[in-house]
């Protein structure tokens, strides 16, 4: 077991240091950073709003930009490993397929962290700069989103074991908008005939539920919920954890399979 | 020690579908050879033969349809089977972000060792490809032929017992082919066995101990060159002096290239002549004899006639032939 952990450590090293060659993400955490800091230009023109506007921004640009840099990573690359034969390399030394998918993994997972790590410090600054102080209900929403950003990744990967990066961005797009509006997509289909029930029901339950992770301005536990004021549990924020965790592991374990019958030629 | 054998290939067949049409492609059509342990097996074929795939198969990157393979004794595609293996991949695309280090740092951690046996070894292996100079470069920048060194180098990290090497002399200068060839040498000398695809054929008759040819996904022959290309006497040179009143008509009689030039008569006997028979003939009709020297087919024109043959479809070996019994014996 410990060599099995050495050598998808040594995949994930090897994908982190290949992802932060990557100049779109730094793009990305230019961007992220510029939004935060427009929260200060907002902020101003939504006279005492300051606060809603800074978190809302803040917390939009970690799961927005995080999800979207997730699907960019998951769906590049596994691909790229395969396309450009990187692969033949390390799946003829004593590695598992699957260690590899999940070295994959790990290796993003490291990216993606740094990424939320970065975005989540530039809220931070932003919210200190402006006197408005750090809430435990932004704390959570931040542990939410990263465990989002995770699951998402994994939505990507699993795409990508066997689809090329264009279809797999787009289907991981999709799951992710899916997932994020489960609940919407219910209460609209509460109208609808029996059969049509059936068939949003079924399809809604192979998605996962994003909109856990997401809870500001929804009703949870019966509870209106926001992060400007109550905030779930950290119960709450455990149970979702352990969703993304099932989820992650799910999607990983197909990831494999699908990965573990590819020929590379 | 266990088997005696290296690798064990039995019957291998892959078939590919083409993607749209779903039209089948053999690209192995039950291919069996051994590889006994410490020999230098050169495998040969043409583009399209089925190397790579045979290789790619032997690696575990490949499933086979059907037909089965071990190395080193254990099934493929199973990780012990791999675990005493280095492999070269055919034009190898490596990590460009890397150095050749931490390539060879990579491999290291992949075969599970441990870092200051990964250090020593690759600082070993990168001088010995002759890498030493540029080991803190970018793989970006070097040469295709700095970069199969730099795959060499990876690819005997684990001080392996079996070498596969696919195509290790591509896009290597004489020099680089020379150093390619000494260092396959030197791990044989160190009782490892190196398995190498090619179609350099002056390559694989300086080194290998026995060759196979594989074409169309069926192997045409195997043995060692000299079994393979002695095997045929293509024709017999002969030179002799004869005195230039002598009519040289019998002599010549069926033979190729005749000369005659002054007291010379040089001619090219068929491979089925009974050379002591025209010999006796010769000394009758007062000729000295100058030098006899048989033709034997080469590598080069054996390789042809078994492409072309398995091209045609007539030649070369199928399955439970002639030939597979000459791979089964290999």
């Amino acid at each position: 077991m410990t060599e099995a952990v050495g050598r998808i450590w040594a995949i994930a090293l090897n994908t982190f240091r290949e992802a932060v060659r990557i100049r779109v993400l730094y793009g990305i955490l230019v961007v992220v950073i510029g939004l935060n800091l427009l929260t200060l230009v907002l902020g101003q023109m939504a006279t005492l709003e300051e606060a809603r506007v800074t978190r809302d921004v803040g917390l939009a640009g970690i799961s927005l930009f995080g999800s979207l840099t997730a699907i960019f990573l998951g769906v590049f690359l596994l691909y790229t490993e395969v396309q450009r034969r990187t692969i033949h390399g390390i799946v003829s030394k004593p590695i598992e397929r699957w260690e590899f998918v999940i070295g994959k993994y790990v290796g993003m997972g490291l990216v993606l962290s740094v990424l939320v790590g970065v975005f989540t410090i530039a809220m931070l600054l932003m919210l200190v700069w402006q006197d408005i102080g750090v809430s435990i209900a932004v704390v959570k929403a931040i542990v939410l989103a990263w465990f989002e950003v995770l699951v998402v990744a994994a939505i990507a990967i699993f795409f990508s074991s066997f689809s090329t990066p264009f279809l797999s961005g787009i289907f991981a797009l999709a799951l992710w908008v899916i997932g994020r509006v489960t609940p919407d997509i219910e209460r609209a289909t509460l109208m609808s005939s029996q059969f049509i029930k059936n068939v949003a029901g079924i399809a809604l339950r192979i998605v996962p539920d994003l909109h856990l992770f997401s809870v500001s301005g929804r009703v949870v536990e019966n509870q209106p919920t926001s992060v400007h004021g109550e905030f779930v549990s950290w119960g709450y924020v455990g149970l979702a954890s352990l969703h993304a965790l099932g989820w992650i592991a799910g999607l990983l374990a197909f990831a494999a399979l699908l990965f573990h019958r590819r020929d590379f030629v | 020690m266990g088997s005696s054998r290296a690798i064990v290939v039995t019957d291998l067949r892959k078939t590919y579908r083409t993607p749209f049409q779903r039209k089948k492609v053999e690209a192995l059509r039950g291919v069996t050879f051994e590889v006994e342990r410490g020999h230098i097996f050169g495998f040969v074929g043409p583009n399209g033969a089925g190397k790579t795939t045979t290789i790619r198969t032997l690696m575990g990157l490949i499933r086979p349809t059907s037909g089965s393979a071990e190395l080193l004794g254990a099934p493929i595609p199973s990780r012990a089977a791999r675990a005493k293996v280095g492999f070269l991949p055919e034009s190898p695309y490596f990590y460009d972000y890397l150095t050749v280090t931490e390539l060879c740092d990579l491999a290291g951690r992949l075969f599970g060792m441990p870092a200051p046996a990964r250090a020593a070894r690759a600082k070993l292996l990168i001088e010995r490809v002759g890498l030493g100079d540029a080991r803190n470069q970018n793989l970006k920048k070097y040469s295709k032929g700095m970069l199969q060194r730099a795959g060499l180098a990876q690819a005997l990290m684990n001080d392996p017992e079996l070498v596969v090497l696919d195509e290790p002399m591509s896009g290597l200068d004489p020099i680089g082919r020379k150093e390619v060839r000494d260092l396959i040498l030197e791990l044989r000398d160190q009782g490892k066995t190196v398995f190498f695809s090619t179609h350099i054929l002056s390559d694989v008759e300086a080194i290998t101990d026995r060759v196979a040819i594989i074409a169309r996904g069926q192997l045409q022959a195997a043995g060692t060159p000299s079994e393979l290309v002695a095997k045929t006497v293509l024709g017999v040179d002969v030179a002799v002096r004869l005195p230039a009143q002598v009519d040289a008509a019998e002599l010549t009689a069926g033979a190729d290239r005749v000369r005659r030039v002054g007291d010379e008569l040089s001619l090219v006997l068929p491979g089925d002549t009974d050379v002591d028979a025209w010999l006796v003939r010769a000394h009758g009709a007062g000729a000295k004899v100058i030098s006899v020297a048989p033709r034997h087919e080469t590598l080069e024109s054996l390789f042809l006639r078994e492409v072309a043959g398995a091209q045609r479809g007539s030649g070369g070996a199928d399955n439970g032939g002639p030939e597979r019994s000459k791979a089964e014996n290999t």
